[in-house]
């Protein structure tokens, strides 16, 4: 499964595009998972001391925010592109 | 305007080869050798034929300043040999440049005129406030509207007489979802009474104090819809696209979200 990240998540992890190992029928929060596994420095960025998302931190599959669909516990399919980011600053 | 600079040996040689094979109207600079300063009181002097045909010369013009000038009446830009220019360019040789490499060829007389064309198709075109508002004023709705209402943000220096100076902001953007979610958000704003037509555009990569980020243009029936929607279209933007910035002023660099 690929992941996207951006900004100061980008730069902790080293990679705009990184990829993980998840099982078929794996959940979006299996993919996060793996991708703090494989990445532990952006955990603190990404989780809080309950090792719940943080409020202000995006993951969006195929585009949609997951808060829209079933949050962590959205099914993914083959093909799928995940993308985790901070809160928004354009303008 | 989809603009694209050609630098190195031959560059204009081969500009002149790829403008006459492009689709649409086409505005090509190239270097003078020397100045083009005259010895006339006027800043700028033009010289019009009835048939609508110009020459034109003058003083204190950047490329920028130029190619904005451009942008709201050409399809086409083709700039030879201007290497500090951030437009995507073509290099033949040896030759450097500050913008995006697209496409480089060892001589300029070998350059593959096709790929070249697909090539200045698809760079990211050079978008103004001007090419913006050029475009909803030739939308197919615009004889039922009576006012444009526009919004540029832009590079501000400083906040406050005391704060460090911003040198300039760079700007990263989930490409492709980005500009679905502008879409969303000007498809929404046109479904609005008396709304015929939102274009917004967001620059990215660095942009210098001063220098334009955004615009925001509304094509509405009467101005009291024009303003509350460009007001909302900016605010939207700013609230759900994924855009992320970071901040290098005179003393330090930091992604804006840290400090919001």
């Amino acid at each position: 499964m690929d992941w996207k990240l951006f900004a100061d998540l980008a730069e902790t992890a080293g990679g705009r595009e990184v990829s993980v190992d998840v099982e078929p029928d794996a959940t979006v929060g299996d993919a996060l998972d793996a991708l703090l596994s494989a990445y532990p420095e952006l955990e603190d960025r990404v989780l809080d001391e309950s090792g719940s998302l943080r409020d202000h931190i995006n993951v969006l599959r195929n585009g949609e925010n997951v808060h829209n669909a079933a949050g962590l516990e959205t099914t993914l399919e083959a093909g799928d592109e995940l993308a985790l980011f901070p809160p928004v600053s354009g303008g | 305007m989809n603009a694209l600079a050609i630098v190195g040996p031959g560059a204009t040689p081969l500009v002149e080869r790829l403008a006459p094979r492009l689709d649409g109207t086409v505005a090509t600079v190239e270097p003078l050798p020397e100045t083009a300063s005259r010895d006339v009181s006027a800043t700028a002097s033009y010289g019009l034929s009835e048939d609508g045909s110009w020459i034109g010369a003058g003083e204190d013009r950047t490329l920028t300043d130029l190619l904005d000038s451009l942008s709201a009446r050409y399809d086409y830009a083709l700039v030879a040999d201007y290497s500090r220019t951030r437009l995507p360019t073509v290099t033949v040789g040896d030759a450097e440049t500050a913008g995006d490499v697209v496409y480089a060829v060892d001589d300029a007389d070998a350059a593959d005129v096709d790929a070249l064309l697909d090539i200045v198709d698809a760079v990211d075109p050079y978008v103004t406030l001007d090419s913006l508002v050029a475009r909803a004023k030739s939308s197919p709705r615009a004889d039922r509207a009576g006012a444009i209402a526009t919004f540029t943000g832009r590079v501000r220096a400083r906040d406050a007489e005391d704060d460090s100076r911003t040198v300039r902001l760079e700007f990263e953007k989930y490409e492709g979802v980005a500009e679905e979610k502008m879409d969303a958000i000007s498809r929404e704003l046109e479904a609005r009474d008396g709304v015929q037509k939102v274009l917004m555009y967001h620059r990215t990569g660095v942009i210098e104090d001063g220098e334009d980020i955004v615009f925001v243009v509304v094509l509405a029936g009467h101005r009291a819809e024009a303003f509350r929607t460009v007001e909302d279209g900016i605010d939207r933007l700013k609230d759900e696209v994924p855009i992320f910035k970071k901040e290098t002023t005179v003393d330090e660099e930091f992604w804006v979200h840290d400090r919001a």
